[in-house]
C-alpha cells in the first residue's frame, strides 16, 4: 500500500514537472490584435503614423514576451499580459487620436474650401473691375483660366473629401488657396495700377 | 513476497534516480541554451528605426525582407517553443533575427540615401520647373495663345504648388509624381507657345529689311516711327538714332499681320500718319490715324480672297491708329497701337501727318529675344 502511494506521488510529480503551469494568454493576444486591426481600419497608420507605429512595436514586444515566457520551464505570462493590456489601452488611445486628427483635418479642409470659394468669387468680381478696353474680355482670359483651375480644384477637393481622402484633399486645397491668393494679389495690383493713372 | 517488496523498492529508487539525472541533464541543457530574446528585440528595434527612416517607401524591397525575416523568426520561435523543452533549437530563430536586423539596417541606410537623392532631384526639378515657368512668363505670357496653352500652364503651376506642399511634408514620392505632372503640362504649354513664336519669327528677315529701311529713312533728319510688336515698344527715330521710345499695347491677336476687318491683329509693314485726331475728336484721348491698308495690304487681301483663304464677304478693315488710353498692361485694342495718354501727347508733339510708320514683329532676332534660352 505504502509503495503504491510512493509511486502515485512520483508519477504526479513527474506529470506536474513536465506540464505547463500557465496557459498562453490567447484571449488577450487576440483582443490586442483585433484592437490594432480596428485602429488600422480607422486610418491611424495614415493620420497618426508615429502613434500607430509605436502601437505595432508594442504589440511585437508583447508577442516576444509571450515567447520568452513559453521558453521557460514554468511559463509565467504575467509580464506578457501586462504588456498586452498596455497595447489594448494604446490601441484605444491611438484610435481616439486618429479620429481627432481626422475631425481636425476635415474641419481644416472644409474651412479652406469656404475660403477658396470666397477667394474665387472675389477674384471673379475683381476680374470684372480689372482694367479692360475694347477687347478686355479676351485679354483677361488667361487670368480667368487661372481662376477656373482653382475652381476646378475645389470641386476635386470636395470629391476627395466625400471619398474620405482627408490628407489628399487637405494638400490639394492648400495649393488651391495659394493659387487663388496669388491671383487675387495679381488682380489687385493691376487694379491699383489702373487707379494710379 | 519479502523479496518482491525489496525489488520494487529498488526499482523505485533506480527510477527516481534516473528521473533525477534526466531532470538534471535537462536543466543543464536548457540553462546552457541561448534564448533569442535579445536578437529579436534588436531586430524589432532595427525594423522600427528603418520604418522611421521611411525605408518602407524608399527601400521597399530590403525593408520588406527585413520584416519577413523578423516574422519568420517569431514563427520559428513559437514553433520551437511548442516542442519539448529539451529538444528546442533556437539557432534558426537567432539566424532569422540577425538577418532581419542586418536587412533593416541596410534598408535604413538605403532609404536615407534614396530619400536624400530624391529630395535633391525634386529640389533640382523645382528649379528646372521654375525656370520653365519663368520662361513662359517672360516669353509667352503676353502672346495671344490658345486657351489650351494657358490652361496647361496654369495646371502646371497648380501641380507645382501641390508638389511643393508634399515636399515640405517630406512626402517625396508624392512630390515627385506631382512634379512630373507639372512638368508634362509646362512642357506642353512651352512647346506649343514656342512653336507659335518660332513660326511667327519666320518673317524676321522681312521685318529686318523693313526696320533697316525705316532707320535709313530717318538719316536725313526726318522723324520715323518704328514699332516693335514683340518688345511692345514704339520708337521715334531721327538721324538713324532712336530719340524716344514708348511702351505700346496692341490687339489681342497682335502676333499676326492684319488681314481683314475684325481679326484684332495689328498690321505689319510701312505706313504713314494720315491725320492727327486731337483731344475731343477721338475717344482715345488723341490719335494718329495711319494709312492702313497700303498697296501691299490691298494686293495680299485680293490674292487671299481669290485663293479662298479669306471669305468673299471679308472686309480689309481700316481706322488703324496710334492712340491714347493705353498703359493697361495687356493687349486690348482692336488692332491699333495704344499708348499712355502722356506718351501720345509727347508723340503728337514729335510727329505729325506724313510721318513714316513702320510696324514689324521684332527688330531683334529670336535668339536675342529668348536670351539664348532653348525652348
Amino acid at each position: 500500500m505504502k509503495s503504491k502511494l510512493i509511486i502515485a506521488i512520483a508519477a504526479m510529480g513527474i506529470a506536474v514537472l513536465f506540464s505547463s503551469c500557465a496557459k498562453v494568454p490567447q484571449t488577450e493576444i487576440d483582443a490586442a490584435t483585433a484592437a490594432i486591426q480596428e485602429v488600422k481600419d480607422a486610418g491611424a497608420d495614415l493620420y497618426v503614423p508615429e502613434a500607430y507605429q509605436a502601437l505595432v512595436d508594442s504589440m511585437k514586444s508583447a508577442n516576444e514576451k509571450v515567447e520568452v515566457a513559453k521558453a521557460k520551464w514554468f511559463p509565467n505570462y504575467t509580464k506578457a499580459k501586462e504588456q498586452l493590456a498596455v497595447v489594448s489601452q494604446m490601441a484605444v488611445d491611438t484610435k481616439a487620436k486618429s479620429e481627432a486628427r481626422k475631425v481636425e483635418l476635415k474641419a481644416e479642409t472644409e474651412a479652406m474650401i469656404v475660403e477658396v470659394k470666397a477667394l474665387v468669387e472675389e477674384n471673379k468680381a475683381l476680374i470684372a473691375k480689372a482694367p479692360r478696353g475694347k477687347e478686355g474680355k479676351e485679354a483677361l482670359e488667361a487670368i480667368k483660366s487661372d481662376v477656373a483651375v482653382a475652381e476646378t480644384t475645389v470641386t476635386e477637393v470636395e470629391a476627395l473629401l466625400a471619398n474620405g481622402d482627408l490628407i489628399g484633399s487637405n494638400d490639394k486645397i492648400k495649393a488651391a488657396k495659394e493659387k487663388a491668393t496669388a491671383i487675387k494679389a495679381e488682380l489687385e495690383e493691376a487694379i491699383a495700377k489702373k487707379g494710379k493713372k | 513476497m519479502g523479496l518482491g517488496k525489496k525489488r520494487i523498492k529498488w526499482l523505485i529508487i533506480v527510477l527516481l534516480s534516473i528521473v533525477f539525472i534526466a531532470i538534471t541533464v535537462c536543466v543543464i541543457i536548457v540553462s546552457q541554451r541561448v534564448l533569442p530574446t535579445d536578437d529579436l528585440r534588436l531586430a524589432r528595434e532595427a525594423v522600427s528605426e528603418a520604418k522611421d527612416a521611411e525605408a518602407n517607401v524608399y527601400a521597399t524591397k530590403i525593408y520588406n525582407e527585413s520584416v519577413q525575416m523578423y516574422d519568420s523568426a517569431m514563427v520559428n520561435w513559437s514553433k520551437e517553443n511548442s516542442r519539448f523543452i529539451v529538444f528546442r533549437d533556437y539557432s534558426r530563430v537567432i539566424s532569422f533575427a540577425k538577418r532581419s536586423k542586418k536587412k533593416a539596417e541596410e534598408a535604413e541606410e538605403e532609404s536615407i540615401k534614396q530619400s536624400d537623392s530624391l529630395s535633391k532631384n525634386v529640389e533640382a526639378a523645382f528649379v528646372s520647373l521654375a525656370k520653365k515657368i519663368d520662361l513662359y512668363n517672360k516669353l509667352f505670357k503676353n502672346l495671344p495663345l490658345p486657351k489650351s496653352v494657358f490652361d496647361a500652364h496654369n495646371k502646371s503651376r497648380m501641380f507645382l504648388s501641390e508638389s511643393k506642399i508634399a515636399h515640405e511634408k517630406g512626402k517625396l514620392k508624392e512630390a515627385e509624381i506631382l512634379f512630373k505632372k507639372a512638368d508634362i503640362y509646362i512642357n506642353h504649354a512651352n512647346s506649343a507657345a514656342g512653336k507659335m513664336l518660332r513660326d511667327y519669327f519666320n518673317d524676321f528677315a522681312k521685318w529686318k529689311n523693313l526696320a533697316n529701311d525705316a532707320i535709313s529713312a530717318s538719316r536725313d533728319g526726318n522723324k520715323v516711327i518704328l514699332v516693335d510688336k514683340v518688345a511692345h515698344i514704339l520708337y521715334v527715330y531721327q538721324s538713324g538714332k532712336a530719340i524716344r521710345s514708348f511702351d505700346a499695347e496692341f490687339g489681342p491677336n497682335w502676333m499676326a499681320h492684319k488681314e481683314r476687318n475684325g481679326d484684332r491683329a495689328t498690321p505689319e509693314g510701312t505706313y504713314h500718319v494720315a491725320s492727327e485726331k486731337t483731344h475731343g475728336r477721338t475717344i482715345y484721348h488723341k490719335a494718329l490715324l495711319l494709312d492702313y491698308p497700303n498697296a501691299e495690304d490691298r494686293r495680299m487681301f485680293a490674292l487671299k480672297k481669290k485663293n479662298g483663304s479669306l471669305s468673299r464677304s471679308a472686309g480689309i478693315g481700316n481706322l488703324i491708329e496710334i492712340h491714347g488710353n493705353g498703359g493697361k498692361g495687356f493687349d486690348w485694342t482692336i488692332g491699333c497701337i495704344g499708348l499712355q495718354d502722356r506718351d501720345i501727347d509727347d508723340l503728337c508733339r514729335l510727329v505729325g501727318p506724313g510721318t513714316r510708320v513702320t510696324i514689324v514683329g521684332s527688330i531683334e532676332p529670336l535668339s536675342v529675344i529668348t536670351n539664348g534660352v532653348d525652348f
